[in-house]
């Protein structure tokens, strides 16, 4: 357990997804991080566990860090909970960071739980915003959080413990390119026992690709509802979806209609998204679908009622037939195969 | 005899939300609460495995005294017995300080095979206790399976982790954490509602784990919750006029300052 005192820098766990590339979440991650690291006067440095871990140190240089610490070994080419614990639980101890970042991913979430816990230091998920404040303690970090399903908002710190752990979704912040002229690297020696691993795998493991984007992650989404009138126009959804490489989501109705499958639902009962761009079709608004799509950063909904709920979480509002909106959408986006 | 533990957490529905505007807290008084929707799979598991095995399923929540009426409709879908761990010493506990005193009670009860709870709760969405108690027992979390069954003592299952589908065997005691949907939970029969009120539930309070001082949720969280507001996204609201051509090009225009581009195959 770390006082605060004698922390310094700040940390981001930067993942190496699927052995082949830098989480983007990660590289967001920096280019905020940077910021405070900055106001701090503190080093900002990239952790990264990896298989030949040097072949991704040229993109982490541009991304504005200030060191890189690393491991590199065969045992490291998936995430793995108890070698990843360990190595991390261990680094955290020799240098003492003060504050600690993950992006909100499969590994991340894990990971960082395990290591908050390690530490016996606070880990907030998710958040939405960092700031520093001296409000609550000299340059304490300030996380805004969202609970009850994006409804409140709540603002947590960490007074004592160090690090100061959080975990940050895709989307969040920006990244940002820059090379710092001096980068310290530094590579740590693994070790550890394999007789400590509890889980035997039987067999050869199947790579299961995950679909490249599912609703909730997805960059760009396109919502259906009940003002589209029949199972015919909702199709031509599902076109202007392919075409432009939107991912497709509704309301409930839909789906009792018989027009879309059920995991396809957004809202309260379903996925919530957090596109950089948001289309509702005939979308009235109820609070079940709205619930999922507060976190959209831009909100664009087609509704011939001008008191349309929808319109009051919207950024642009069009008083229109969905179903003529869309029909000018596909003749643009449309592609002759 | 297969020892199950379910763990719950009961939460406010979450559309009776309301917030005091002069200290900025949650309203807790009259909100309807219900179990925390993700754990109704969780239950039904336990369920499940005491239909094919020789199991005793045990619901566990850490929470205030009306808690336990969560516990009761567990009771009422067919788990055998219930834990409250309960104490205002516990209020305000963090994910760190909840995972602390759940491992005490762990280490308390002594006999547990089977910890299975749900992806995360619909109040703090952190979903970071399976994790942390995981970590603080020192036994294996399995996420994401398909496919179990359960010999001597030892558990086989296929699960996805990372971009692979595994086929694992794993040695009990372990935890489970089991994802949305991944089957159908029951409904509660009205028989099950008498025989839940007859049952005795059993509390665990401060003094039951002969705490160390560090339990303490009160005072010893690591994480302060400084403010909480209302969330009223802010949003433009402009209504965009014209004929539809004009509305659907102002469309075109957004999507591709968004990056969504019209992707031309040739001419």
């Amino acid at each position: 357990m770390n006082e605060k005192d004698d922390s310094k820098d700040l940390w981001v766990f930067t993942e190496i997804k699927d052995h082949e590339r830098v989480d983007e979440c990660a590289l967001e991650i920096l280019g905020k991080a940077r910021d405070i690291a900055d106001k701090l006067d503190q080093k900002l440095v990239s952790i990264v566990l990896a298989l030949d871990a040097e072949q991704y140190l040229s993109t982490i240089k541009d991304h504005g860090v200030d060191k890189i610490i690393y491991f590199s070994h065969q045992d490291l080419k998936h995430y793995h909970e108890r070698i990843f614990t360990k190595l991390i639980h261990k680094l955290v101890e020799k240098y003492t960071p003060s504050i600690f970042l993950f992006p909100s991913t499969e590994a991340g979430n894990a990971l960082a739980a395990r290591v908050a816990y390690k530490c016996r230091t606070g880990l907030v998920s998710d958040v939405l915003n960092l700031e520093l404040d001296d409000e609550y303690g000299n340059n304490l970090l300030l996380t805004d959080k969202p609970a009850y399903g994006g409804n409140i908002h709540v603002k947590i710190t960490c007074p004592s413990k160090r690090p100061q752990m959080c975990t940050i979704t895709r989307g969040t912040f920006n990244k940002r390119k820059i090379r710092k002229s001096t980068i310290n690297i530094v590579k740590e020696k693994y070790e550890f026992e394999r007789n400590e691993l509890k889980i035997k795998i039987l067999g050869a493991p199947t790579r299961k690709d995950k679909p490249s984007s599912t609703l909730s992650d997805a960059e760009f989404v396109i919502g259906g509802g009940q003002g589209l009138g029949s199972k015919d126009n909702f199709e031509k959804l599902y076109d202007l979806a392919k075409y432009t490489k939107g991912k497709l989501g509704g309301t409930r109705r839909p789906i009792l209609n018989g027009w879309m499958p059920e995991h396809l639902q957004i809202g309260i009962s379903g996925e919530s998204i957090k596109p950089k761009l948001y289309i509702s079709f005939g979308i009235s608004g109820a609070i079940q679908h709205i619930t999922g799509i507060t976190d959209s950063n831009i909100i664009i909904s087609i509704n011939t009622d001008p008191n349309a709920s929808i319109f009051k979480t919207s950024d642009y509002c069009i008083v229109a037939d969905a179903n003529e909106i869309l029909n000018e959408l596909l003749e643009y986006y449309k592609i002759e195969e | 005899m297969l020892e199950v533990y379910v763990l719950i957490k009961q939460v406010p529905k979450s559309h009776s939300l309301r917030i005091d505007k002069s200290s900025g807290a949650l309203i807790r008084e009259n909100i309807e609460n219900i179990i925390n929707p993700d754990d109704l799979y969780a239950l039904e598991l336990a369920l499940t495995l005491k239909e094919s095995y020789d199991a005793h399923t045990v619901v566990m929540t850490m929470g205030p005294p009306q808690a336990e009426s969560a516990l009761r409709e567990a009771l009422a879908m067919g788990i055998d017995d219930a834990v409250l761990i309960s104490d205002p010493q516990f209020a305000y506990s963090d994910t760190l300080q909840t995972t602390l005193v759940i491992k005490e009670a762990f280490e308390y009860l002594k006999r547990y095979d089977l910890l299975i709870t749900g992806s995360e709760t619909s109040d703090s969405s952190t979903g970071q206790v399976p994790y942390q108690l995981s970590e603080a027992l020192d036994i294996p979390l399995i996420t994401d399976i398909f496919e179990y069954k359960i010999e001597g003592r030892n558990f086989y299952c296929q699960r996805n982790f990372g971009h692979e589908s595994q086929n694992i065997q794993v040695e009990l005691p372990i935890m489970l954490r089991v994802r949305r949907h991944f089957n159908k939970p029951r409904h509660v029969p009205l028989l099950g509602i008498k025989k839940a009120f007859e049952k005795k539930i059993k509390i665990i309070d401060f003094n039951t784990l002969n705490c160390p001082d560090y339990l303490d949720g009160c005072n010893k969280s690591p994480t302060i919750v400084v403010k909480t507001e209302k969330f009223i996204p802010k949003r433009k609201n402009q209504f965009i006029e014209g004929t539809i051509k004009e509305q659907a090009e102002f469309i075109k225009n957004v999507m591709k300052e968004n990056g969504i581009e019209r992707q031309w195959t040739g001419i």
